[in-house]
């Protein structure tokens, strides 16, 4: 069990070499190999996600949620996303035609990338980077761009407000973001994601620095747009902000991002705080998605709980108190590194 | 000749950004061009990743195409008030022609001398072992005064433009 | 301390998600109760309006409409056929409320969703029921009709016979004085046709016949005057 996936790959690079391929281009196959499963995985846990964010809120709102199609509903989304494929594609005549038609394709390919350096087991990576961390924090910053592109190609006020709030908001919570995940690096001494994981086989994280983890979670919360910071989309008032025009595929396009980059920064949270894919029992590959799926409903736990916040309250938020608090834990864990270090507990 | 995967990821990645950087002179409409100048900052962040400085290539995106890039589109989208087809023309004046040309040339003549008079080793040593550390060892070891004046300078650009931005008090 | 509210919420969220979840309705399996003066679709009752069009021209969203057609016997205006284009109607319940004889009402079937726009119009046509039973009535009515013809004509007959046998006796029915039935009597006799309606007249109305009576006697004794001084 606990080798299935990097045994297969194993074999996939052996009969590529069987069949007179240098090593360089087995690796190479093996790459795209990687990412195409990537992508089938996205896809899949989209359709799942949906659903259960769809039964989760039903829950929570004490309705059933979805329970028609399949077993407790399971198909709905299946349904959904057949209609989405087959619905038509319609472009509003006074957009930036080409901005407008390849923004969602460049946020899927921003969100599909942050997972090249998500250890997704026990050597299930795609690329070991060493840098991984600012690898996935400067990637995920590209999404603003993405989200910008869409609302100004719209040619729509809404659109547009949309974006801008998505933009102003993105990058005001990534510093914070950034800097509440500095104290891990700090403790584990190093940005590569895998050296994370395996510096938390005694102690998770999340023990040794609670005040990251939450600054981490509002941030985190904050970046993929998510309730109570979903201002970007704020339905009652922007429709689905930069979303606005987009119909079919190209909307399903930008739902799928936005889950993908839930499931990203969940497996980064339980990389970074959880241990990753550490854990008894069962197989590694096991303990990640459980761990990520877990954050993931505590995400839709928050979505569904809290009102929407004002947009200069989310900004004085970041700003204000999430900045400040999370320079502090950075400030206090070196200090107590450097406590440790003296007293020879380190 | 032999052409290894390096080269041909280098190739693609100046071609690349050699496009986008001339899409951004040559589009008339000046979002594309902003739009244009994300794409020739990923590609300078390519090449970076080509010749094994992940980290610079990283912190190029992170800066450059993350955040820089949405702040001029921010800006532009902020004072533009025509028809964006029209944002982007050359400028019909002669004299500011002439400067153009004139820079230009200067430019080109600069990085061509450079390059023509410097002398490159025949093959660079590879940087053995953790090359971040190395990075990170110069930045915050042996030039960490100039790091923490440029990081004050920044500082003070910032004050400086909430100044301006808000107005001072006077008194 | 801050965040407490945050918990509180969650907390509560939290048991929500798993209480019993027997707030809403199940609804194709299980229908909703709806309340008495629910307005689900418009329904009409053909047999029982009276084309008075009150309906039409209230509606504020011209959802109703009917053709109607002249009734060649009784020259009354006879409803052809009456359409709701329930796509326009707002249930406004402005044509309900109007109505006379109160054949439109609002029924509880609220499912009013089609493949097609032309399905949501309902069209009601007339009856082809309604018609037969009206040529029904109309045949039943002539039937009665000549029954009491036939009897009138036997009264009339009847009377006719017993003035002819009796003038006295039934003659002082309409005439106080006998020298008057006598001469009234000779009148009838001489004329059928007087007869004829004198018996009419005492069958249906006594007093015109008194009137008629003592007119006929007053001209009979007039003439008779004049005859006599000739």
């Amino acid at each position: 069990m606990e080798h299935w996936f990097t045994d297969i790959a194993q074999a996939l690079v052996n009969w590529l070499m069987g069949l007179g391929l240098s090593a360089g281009w087995a690796d190479f196959v093996l790459l795209i190999v990687q990412w195409l499963c990537i992508v089938m995985i996205v896809t899949i846990n989209v359709i799942i996600l949906i659903w259960l964010e769809r039964k989760v809120s039903g829950f929570i709102q004490l309705r059933l949620g979805p329970n028609r199609l399949g077993p407790y509903g399971a198909f709905q989304t299946i349904a959904d996303a057949i209609k989405l494929l087959t619905k038509e594609d319609i472009i509003p005549s006074r957009t930036d035609k080409w901005i407008f038609m390849t923004a969602p394709l460049f946020f899927i390919v921003v969100s599909v990338m942050l997972y090249a350096v998500i250890p997704m087991g026990d050597g299930m990576q795609v690329v070991d980077f060493n840098v991984g961390l600012l690898y996935f924090i400067s990637i995920g910053s590209l999404s603003t761009i993405c989200l910008l592109m869409a609302g100004w190609g719209s040619n729509n006020k809404w659109s547009m407000l949309g974006a801008m709030r998505a933009v102003a908001q993105m990058i005001s919570y990534e510093i914070p973001l950034a800097i509440s995940l500095l104290g891990v690096v700090m403790i584990a001494g190093s940005l590569r994601l895998s050296d994370i994981v395996v510096a938390q086989g005694n102690i998770w994280f999340v023990l040794l620095q609670p005040i990251a983890f939450i600054t981490y979670f509002i941030a985190a919360t904050a970046e993929l747009n998510r309730g109570p910071f979903d201002m970007p989309e704020a339905e009652q008032e922007l429709t689905a902000g930069a979303y606005t025009e987009y119909t079919g595929m190209r909307w399903a396009l930008f739902f799928l991002a936005e889950y993908t980059n839930l499931v990203a920064v969940s497996a980064l949270c339980a990389t970074m705080f959880f241990g990753g894919w550490q854990g008894p029992g069962l197989p590694s590959w096991l303990w990640i998605i459980i761990k990520t799926y877990l954050i993931m409903l505590v995400f839709m736990w928050m979505k569904w709980t809290f009102p929407r916040i004002r947009m200069d309250h989310l900004m004085s938020f970041s700003w204000k108190i999430l900045l400040p608090v999370s320079l502090a834990n950075l400030v206090l864990t070196g200090f107590g590194l450097e406590f440790f270090k003296w007293m020879g507990w380190w | 000749m032999d052409i290894s995967l390096a080269d041909l990821a280098f190739i693609i990645l100046a071609g690349f950004t050699l496009l986008t950087a001339l899409g951004v002179v040559l589009f008339k409409n000046i979002v594309h061009s902003a739009i244009m100048l994300v794409f020739s900052f990923l590609g300078v962040a390519g090449i970076y990743f080509t010749m094994h400085a992940g980290f610079l290539g990283l912190v190029q995106i992170l800066v450059y195409a993350g955040a820089i890039s949405v702040l001029i589109i921010f800006a532009i989208m902020l004072v533009m008030n025509q028809d964006p087809e029209k944002t982007n023309l050359p400028s019909p004046n002669i004299p500011n022609i002439m400067a153009g040309t004139y820079l230009t040339i200067l430019l080109v003549g600069a990085l061509v001398g450079s390059i023509w008079f410097t002398s490159f080793p025949e093959k660079v040593a590879p940087v053995s072992g953790d090359e971040l550390g190395l990075l990170t060892g110069l930045m915050l070891g042996d030039y960490v005064i100039p790091l923490e004046l440029a990081a004050l300078l920044l500082l003070v650009a910032v004050v400086g433009a909430i100044i301006l931005a808000r107005g001072a008090e006077h008194k | 301390m801050y965040g407490k509210g945050l918990l509180k919420g969650l907390w509560i969220t939290f048991k929500h998600s798993f209480e019993k979840k027997d707030l809403v309705v199940r609804y194709p399996e299980q229908m909703p109760h709806l309340q008495e003066r629910f307005r689900g679709s418009l329904a009409f009752d053909f047999e029982k309006c009276i084309a008075c069009g009150i309906c039409i021209r209230n509606c504020p969203n011209n959802v109703l409409s009917m053709e109607t057609a002249k009734d060649e016997d009784s020259k009354k205006k006879k409803l052809m056929q009456y359409t709701i284009d329930l796509q326009y109607c707002m249930f406004c319940n402005l044509c309900v409320e109007d109505c006379p004889t109160n054949s439109l009402y609002f029924t509880h079937d609220f499912e009013l969703s089609q493949f097609h726009r032309d399905d949501i119009k309902r069209v009601y046509h007339r009856p082809p029921e309604l018609d037969q039973q009206e040529a029904a009535q109309k045949t039943s009515d002539q039937d009665t009709q000549t029954a009491a013809d036939d009897k009138k004509e036997k009264q009339l007959r009847a009377m006719i016979n017993a003035i002819n046998k009796n003038p006295q006796k039934v003659l002082a029915r309409v005439l106080d004085g006998e020298e008057q039935v006598e001469v009234l009597a000779a009148v009838l006799m001489a004329d059928e046709k007087k007869l004829a309606r004198m018996a009419e007249m005492m069958i249906t109305d006594k007093e015109k016949a008194k009137k008629v009576a003592l007119a006929f006697v007053k001209k009979e004794l007039k003439e008779r005057e004049k005859g006599g001084d000739q």
